[in-house]
């Protein structure tokens, strides 16, 4: 993934300062939805076309259903709905990334995948609040290279989040689902 | 269980005490005493004493009990452990010369009068002169055993991957045919034909090998009720004798695990409704001891537990007065069996004035319905006033790959377990009636709730003139699931689906198809609470 390029001088302290210089890099793989985003490469397993999905009943409108990826059952989250954006069919181009998060193998749903990139950690700025459609709270930062801004997502947070959400739905007397129905 | 197979559980269990007896011996003496380990020692030793005694080797249970006594004294008096030790060391050694001993024939029993003689006098004499026992250098080996103990996840991770096998073969099977009306028959497709088929018994016969490995007999579980069943009649003034049957018969670990708590439920209901205090059979001429009859049998891909009693029977009558005073029911409402019966199974019903300890109030049969239904099962009462009430549980074999009924509905395939299904029929439009509002089917002369999968599930609707109606068993009552085709029966694999995004209400979980489709599989459960909210509202 990294290649440390040795430096001329080939000592020890100047290769290691060389790797750090390297450790302060963000990998990403950005991908659209509007506007450009971006995970870390590390929580991203792979990336398939779109196909197959079967459809949950009951779930969360942002649940776009699940997808057997070689014989496992993943979950796809429709990205842009679960962020709030305006929702788009899904295209030729459209993508889904297969993300892991601690223990979860999660898929998210994109209008197509970018690029896989690194730019340096310097160039991450916090968040501008007041020119992003999206909640802040699942961003951990704003990349900038050159003219475009990459939004890097916080994958960890805005699936955390969802467990709270849902416990709250569980608490509830009766969880959906029987309700809007022969009355 | 056979006497031989008690003695290979027996060894097998000896051997591993004794070698932790040996462990904690060699621990304790490279650091010295320590509270916990001759604690977790005595503990061995105290169950290695008990498994001797009960299998009939006295000389043994006495021997080990001296033991117990050296070693506790050792750490209530904390003395120089050297020659302690050696004592220790060499008391292991009689009690794996003696294993060893059992092990080449059970029927010796052996005789460690000296030895027991010899440790009581270190005892008394608190000089604790250590005699040698010699041990044969093999004997260190101990015996050899033909069960090991492997972690169920382990078993588990094995299940799932020939259940990923047995995707992948129908997978294969599929391409097979799609060959076939392609290129035609030719001598190429049959060879592949052919070797697909002696690829499928071979699987076939590593998931029912995987199978057996995660099985453990009934007796697992039965085993738990005796002392249960005479404390608790003990304390009642009752006498009832328990008696099991076809307790060989074999089921899956998760399946054992999740039955207990309703046989738990179902006998204690037996124990505190059920029989009569003695006096009161002998009056009605039964015999004054009550019997209480826990019986298992395999039919095909099921196993049938029954719980009977020969007591009193279920009161129909003083179940609806219950009922009605609880506002359950209303006095004008019909009297049948079936729904008297069925109020047995919901939350807070009790019949008894108050609670005992035993039962009574109300949550024992709810939690049965409950589990019983989690595990894909139905459960049927019968009951004779005076003649005594037999709770039939039929459960899957496994809880990992079930049989199942495929139903379409709005372009979705959904499984439905055929545990929870008694038969389907197919109707047209106007068989199906309404009652209050709420959808109905006449069948059998019964009067049965209609659910319809679309609706339930908000799909898409294609109503067509003719479709089929699943209908679904629980106890007594009936539940008919409307869907547009059957597509048969299937062997399905159950993967459970991510719940990061919370439980969908009515899925238990998916499967995958031999073309790689995704069905989802249906949770019972959910539509039985819908039918049961609908027959509420519509009182």
């Amino acid at each position: 993934m990294t290649n440390i390029h040795l430096p001329a001088s080939g000592l020890a302290e100047d290769i290691l300062e060389n790797y750090k210089e390297e450790q302060k890099d963000v990998h990403l793989v950005t991908f659209n939805l509007g506007e450009e985003y971006g995970v870390p490469i590390s929580q991203v397993q792979e990336i398939v076309r779109v196909g197959g999905i079967t459809m949950v009943p009951n779930s969360p409108s942002y649940m776009e259903g699940v997808i057997n990826l070689r014989g496992r059952v993943l979950s796809v989250l429709n990205l842009r709905k679960r962020l709030g954006l305006s929702d788009k069919v899904a295209s030729n181009a459209s993508r889904i990334i297969v993300t892991e998060v601690g223990s979860k193998v999660i898929g998210l749903l994109v209008d197509a995948v970018s690029h896989v990139i690194k730019i340096p950690s310097e160039s991450v700025e916090a968040p501008p609040e007041e020119v992003l459609e999206i909640d802040t709270d699942y961003i951990t930062g704003v990349g900038k290279i050159k003219e475009r801004l990459i939004i890097l997502l916080d994958l960890e947070k805005l699936l955390k989040r969802e467990k709270i959400e849902i416990s709250e739905v569980e608490a509830g007397p009766h969880p959906g689902g029987d309700d809007g129905k022969d009355q | 269980m056979e006497y031989n197979e008690l003695i290979k559980d027996f060894l097998d269990d000896a051997n591993m005490h004794i070698n932790e007896f040996d462990n904690a011996l060699l621990s304790l003496e490279k650091n010295g005493l320590n509270n916990e380990i001759v604690f977790n020692t005595l503990g061995s030793l105290h169950t290695l004493k008990g498994n001797s005694g009960m299998m009939g080797f006295e000389s043994l249970k006495i021997y080990i009990h001296q033991i117990e006594e050296v070693l506790k004294r050792v750490n209530d008096n904390k003395p120089e452990l050297g020659i302690v030790m050696d004592l220790l060391f060499d008391s292991a050694n009689v009690v794996r010369n003696a294993i060893l001993c059992i092990a080449k024939d059970p029927s010796l029993n052996p005789d460690l009068t000296e030895n027991i003689l010899a440790l009581q006098q270190n005892l008394e004499n608190e000089s604790v002169i250590a005699g040698k026992e010699n041990m044969e250098l093999a004997s260190y080996l101990g015996t050899k055993t033909d069960t090991i103990k492997v972690d169920f996840k382990r078993l588990n991770d094995l299940l799932n991957l020939v259940g990923e096998l047995v995707i992948f073969k129908t997978r294969l099977n599929q391409i097979e045919s799609d060959i076939r009306e392609t290129v035609g028959h030719s001598s190429l497709s049959k060879e592949f034909n052919d070797g697909l088929e002696l690829m499928g018994k071979t699987i076939s016969g590593l998931q029912e090998g995987i199978m057996r490995a995660r099985m453990l007999p009934v007796s697992y579980v039965f085993n738990k009720f005796p002392r249960m069943v005479r404390d608790l009649s003990k304390s009642q003034g009752k006498e009832i004798r328990l008696v099991f049957e076809g307790e060989d018969t074999e089921l899956d670990k998760t399946v054992i695990d999740e039955i207990e708590e309703p046989l738990l439920h179902i006998i204690r209901n037996a124990i505190d409704h059920g029989i009569e205090a003695p006096k009161e059979r002998v009056a009605k001429g039964k015999s004054h001891y009550g019997s209480i009859r826990l019986s298992a049998s395999q039919e095909s891909n099921y196993v049938i537990i029954k719980v009977e009693d020969d007591g009193k029977g279920i009161d129909y009558e003083h179940v609806r007065e219950t009922a009605i005073q609880k506002g359950l029911i209303k006095a004008d409402d019909p009297f049948d069996k079936e729904s008297i019966l069925f109020l047995l199974f919901s939350a807070g019903f009790t019949t008894k004035q108050e609670a005992t300890d035993i039962s009574g109030r109300g949550v024992g049969l709810d939690i049965v319905n409950k589990n019983i239904s989690k595990l894909n099962g139905q459960i049927i009462v019968e009951s004779t006033v005076g003649k005594g009430s037999s709770f039939i549980i039929k459960l899957p074999l496994s809880l990992a790959i079930i049989p199942a009924l495929m139903a379409e509905a709005g372009e979705e395939i959904y499984a439905i377990p055929m545990s929870a299904v008694d038969e389907s029929i197919k109707v047209r439009e106007e068989d199906i009636h309404m009652i209050n509002n709420h959808e109905v089917i006449r069948f059998r002369e019964r009067v049965i709730p209609v659910v319809r999968l679309d609706d339930f599930f908000g799909l898409e609707k294609k109503r067509m003139s003719r479709f089929y109606l699943v209908i679904l068993g629980r106890a007594e009552k009936r539940l008919a699931i409307a869907v547009d085709r059957l597509k048969g029966q299937q062997e399905i694999v159950i993967k459970p689906l991510d719940d990061t995004f919370g439980k969908s209400y009515g899925i238990a979980g998916a499967s995958i198809l031999g073309d790689g489709r995704i069905v989802l599989i249906t949770d019972v459960m959910a539509f039985w609470n819908t039918g049961d909210s609908k027959k509420i509202n519509a009182k």
